[in-house]
């Protein structure tokens, strides 16, 4: 089956990848962790041939975004980098979830190879989960739902069946060559072959590594321009590049949510300039170059952080507290609660608030000229209620664990979103040393990361005793 | 806009500003009591809300029936407000403060029974006003709109488009015109019973007659204010466990209370999936505070008991009675009591907060959704009391908690911009929203809102507002197509 075999190839991939680290240890990580996958395909291969049904979707899914990070773990375990356990995990699990929250405090002082290996994980997990969502979509699109299909305009809406392999051929080619373009552009900005290496991928995952201990503050202003601009296209639906780069203007126009994201894009970068000009004493390229990239690593959920202006106006703050949670196109690399189901809970609850002055008129909420059936809308309110319960619940245990109300709302919301780290809440006085903090944080960390890029249901799913019942 | 429903609006108006300034009088009765020469300005107040009372009653004799839905929306948000805006009379007349900002706020906190304060130093306030203030939030608690329809059954308003105005959303099935006031009579027979027996449990338990009118005014109401600066934490233990349990009572559904009280259980049915949440709800909660009190803090069993029970009480039925400084206890339980605040009462009571039958219906809901993702063709009903409900009605409750939610971190927002800082906005914003009163910092525990600027008073005082009309009446009236035709 394929979607076996496309998970599968994430340890594979990642065994493929190992040539890159010089270091023994890296090498002994990378033979356990190809041995492990080839083992676990033989394994699993025999079996592999009947429909998938939902739960064995939910059950691979989850699994495979539990073993691989955990594989992850291993090189920073066997060079040495990190010595505990939880450490190597929350490394591991911040790269595949593409948050890019670190432990490593002087990224300067580590190895290359695990420079490397991080922006690797990283860059895989932001892959993995657009064939996830590829993989979620082609089987939700049999039924009524049709959502996802919706949100994939264009190239599987045909016989999506047979077309599966080669979608996500397709996927994984527009991933790729984004890549090497944002390679090749680094490279001539000048940046050595390893930031423009690490920072290529940080950046097309939206994961957020960065190379050294001041984040992006070391770097010239070309790179961050060219940084700003790839994070922008990294919170694009990916089928929607595939579109404009094969020059399917036709299908790119209609998508509401890409006009959504532009006009949001646009709008919070610009005030947040004037905001951070009129606090700052003028106008100055320096404060409007710091907007816009503050505000793509924000609503792409990237989280590279830079040398902010002195005085940080509230405006940005609460700008940037909404983006995270907003997040970017559904069918991105980027995390958050994404800007389509933002949209349809605007129409509807305008509807409603018409519906309470004239009981009688009938509404449909419509994005890209199609009707959302209602039960549609109902999954979006209750992917939504689940989201805000994980974030209070994830805020509580780490108040448990010694943060401050805000600190912890901030650290939730950050690392469920896949966010990682961002200027705004070291304004806010929340400490941003993931290093120090208590093994339990580390652990609730992790696991809102993972909650926040399956996208709750998933990983809800499995642990649900109504899962195992019906056998 | 028709004329018959602006002449329906004024005769409205000035009925309740007659209440109001009959309540007002009342306050003479402590100011020559107690002699503490307000009896002139208080005198001057009621006169004068009378006197306009009287006169836009008088102007439309006759009975008229609000027939546009908006002008029911417009009415009940109009009577919050001129209601505070009468309210802040006697808190001006006196000279207890001489900012309009802060009696804006006090009264406004008074009549949504929030419970925030600006006044530092309560105790210092002349009887007068002290009383003043309990009775805006006893008035104000059980929701002026409902108070004026069982005092006037025959007002002649659309009572069911107020009604479902004032109290939209969980519970709307089956009800119609004349449910609501046999609804109203019963809940404010509830009502006066429990005012009157709890001052007198409170007078035989030792405590001064003035304070347990007042206390037992404030506390039935899910109010909080206090006659103390210290709120209730200076009188006797056994007393607090009677307001706690007055709390209690007011974060009941009242017609629940009444089928209770008059035997008629029967009738109830099925109908306890709320009240089951609602208990255990109150329990682990007090449950868990008190473990973590006794066991992270090293308080004494006694003790965390007592202030587990009361200040949890306290913030689910949004309250905001204060037996201890809870801004000081282990970050999660001050955490878990704003939770509480958020989840709030029962539907029907006099609490403010999300109210747990919704809280119920989003789990539910949510459950079903993650049934259905795991077993597509398996119908998955959300039931509430065993039977299933409408795809609607967990719609309106789902808008309802994401505007709820929104406007919670808005007034985060707003309240940040305005300058307070970030953890004082979060308590704020929750306790303000859902009428608990208290928040974090210096506006919690025993503090005051008093060091807050003015744009964030004002602020503060809309978020009242928006909570108590559970936002959607208010947020209504902000579209621009409200007053389209």
């Amino acid at each position: 089956m394929l979607l076996m075999a496309t998970s599968m190839v994430l340890p594979v991939a990642v065994s493929l990848h190992y040539g890159d680290g010089a270091q023994y240890g890296l090498l002994v990580s990378g033979v356990i962790i190809a041995g492990a996958g080839l083992f676990m395909r033989n394994l699993l291969g025999h079996n592999a041939t009947y429909e998938m049904q939902e739960r064995e979707s939910f059950w691979i899914t989850s699994v495979v975004w539990l073993v691989v990070p955990l594989c992850g773990a291993i090189p920073y375990l066997f060079t040495g980098v990190l010595e505990d356990f939880t450490d190597a995990v929350f490394e591991s699990v911040s790269g595949f979830t593409t948050t890019g929250s670190s432990v490593i405090i002087r990224p300067e002082g580590v190895p290359q190879g695990i420079l490397v290996w991080r922006a690797i994980t990283q860059w895989i997990g932001g892959l993995g989960l657009i064939l996830f969502v590829i993989a979620l979509q082609r089987r939700l699109s049999r039924g009524a739902q049709k959502l996802y299909s919706a949100e994939f305009s264009g190239t599987q809406q045909r016989k999506l069946h047979p077309h599966i392999a080669r979608s996500v051929s397709r996927m994984w080619n527009i991933y790729t060559l984004i890549t090497l373009v944002l390679i090749a552009l680094l490279l001539l900005a000048g940046n050595t072959t390893l930031d423009s290496f690490c920072l290529a991928l940080s950046t097309v995952s939206t994961g957020g590594f960065t190379t050294t201990q001041f984040g992006m503050s070391g770097f010239s202003d070309l790179t961050l321009t060219i940084l700003t601009v790839f994070m922008f296209l990294s919170g694009v639906n990916v089928a929607l590049l595939y579109n404009f780069f094969t020059l399917k203007w036709r299908r790119f126009k209609v998508n509401q949510e890409f006009l959504f994201y532009v006009v949001l894009f646009l709008f919070a970068s610009l005030s947040c300039f004037v905001a951070f000009s009129v606090a700052n004493g003028g106008f100055s390229v320096a404060n409007l170059q710091f907007s816009f990239f503050h505000i793509a690593s924000t609503i792409s959920t990237c989280g590279f952080y830079t040398d902010s202006p002195a005085v940080w106006p509230l405006w940005p703050a609460v700008l940037t507290f909404v983006l995270i949670l907003s997040g970017a196109c559904a069918g991105s690399t980027g995390g958050g609660i994404k800007l389509r189901r933002l949209m349809t809970l605007f129409l509807y609850l305008r509807n409603y608030l018409t519906r309470m002055v004239h009981p009688n008129v009938v509404f449909t909420v419509k994005i890209d000229h199609k009707k959302v059936p209602g039960e549609y809308v109902n999954k979006i309110f209750g992917f939504i209620f689940l989201y805000i319960c994980f974030i209070i619940g994830g805020a509580f245990l780490l108040t448990c664990c010694g943060s401050s109300i805000h600190e912890a709302f901030c650290l939730a919301a950050s690392n469920i979103s896949n966010l990682g780290p961002s200027p705004l809440i070291n304004s806010l006085g929340a400490s941003l040393d993931y290093a120090m903090m208590p093994v339990l944080s580390k652990w609730v960390l992790v696991i809102l990361m993972l909650v926040g890029r399956l996208e709750i249901f998933a990983l809800l799913a499995i642990v649900s005793p109504s899962y195992w019942k019906h056998k | 806009m028709k004329s018959s429903d602006i002449k329906a609006v004024h005769r409205f108006i000035g009925t309740y500003l007659i209440a109001e300034g009959g309540l007002m009088a009342l306050c003479l009765i402590p100011a020559l009591h107690f002699g503490d020469g307000t009896a002139l300005p208080i005198t001057l107040s009621a006169m004068f809300t009378l006197a306009i009372g009287v006169l836009l009653r008088q102007r439309y004799k006759a009975f008229h029936t609000i027939e546009d839905r908006r002008i029911a929306y417009l009415l009940v948000v109009m009577i919050w407000v001129v209601m505070s805006l009468f309210a802040t009379l006697p808190f001006l007349t006196t000279g207890s403060t001489t900012s309009f900002t802060a009696a804006w706020f006090e009264s406004m906190s008074g009549v949504t029974s929030c419970g925030a304060t600006v006044f530092p130093e309560v105790g210092t306030l002349p009887a007068s006003v002290l009383l003043w203030r309990s009775m805006t939030q006893w008035f104000g608690g059980y929701g002026i709109v409902l108070i004026v329809l069982a005092l006037t059954p025959r007002l002649g308003i659309n009572k069911f488009a107020l009604y479902s105005a004032e109290a939209s959303g969980a519970d709307n099935t089956g009800r119609n015109t004349v449910r609501t006031v046999v609804t109203v009579r019963r809940t404010l027979a509830v009502y006066l019973t429990l005012t009157l027996a709890f001052i007198v449990a409170l007078y035989l338990s030792g405590m001064q007659l003035w304070d347990a009118v007042n206390l037992t005014f404030t506390n039935i109401s899910s109010g909080g204010f206090s006659v103390n600066t210290d709120s209730i934490a200076s009188v006797t233990p056994l007393q607090q466990y009677i307001l706690a349990a007055a709390m209690f009572f007011s974060g009941m559904n009242f017609t629940m209370l009444f089928l209770l009280f008059t035997f008629r259980w029967k009738q109830l049915g099925h109908k306890f999936d709320q009240l089951r949440a609602y208990i255990a709800v109150y329990l682990l909660a007090a449950a868990f505070v008190t473990i973590g009190l006794h066991w992270h803090s090293g308080i004494a069993w006694g003790d965390s008991i007592r202030l587990g029970v009361v200040q949890t009480v306290s913030a689910l039925t949004t309250t905001g009675s204060v037996v201890a400084d809870y801004t000081l206890w282990w970050t999660p339980l001050t955490f878990l009591l704003l939770m509480l605040a958020i989840s709030g009462g029962m539907a029907g009571s006099t609490s403010g907060g999300l109210k747990i039958m919704r809280v119920l219906i989003l789990l539910r809901n949510a459950r079903a959704i993650l049934r259905n993702r795991l077993h597509p063709n398996v119908v998955n009903p959300v039931r509430l009391n065993g039977k299933p409900i409408s795809g609607h009605l967990a719609n309106n409750v789902m808008v309802i908690f994401i505007v709820f939610g929104a406007s919670l971190m808005l007034g985060v927002m707003g309240l940040m911009l305005c300058g307070v800082n970030p953890s004082e906005s979060i308590g704020a914003s929750v306790g303000c929203l859902t009428g608990y009163g208290p928040g974090l910092g210096a506006s919690g525990g025993f503090g005051s809102y008093a060091h807050f600027p003015p744009a964030a008073l004002w602020f503060s005082s809309f978020l009242m507002l928006m909570g108590r009309l559970e936002c959607m009446t208010l947020i209504v009236l902000l579209l621009p197509r409200f007053w389209r035709r």
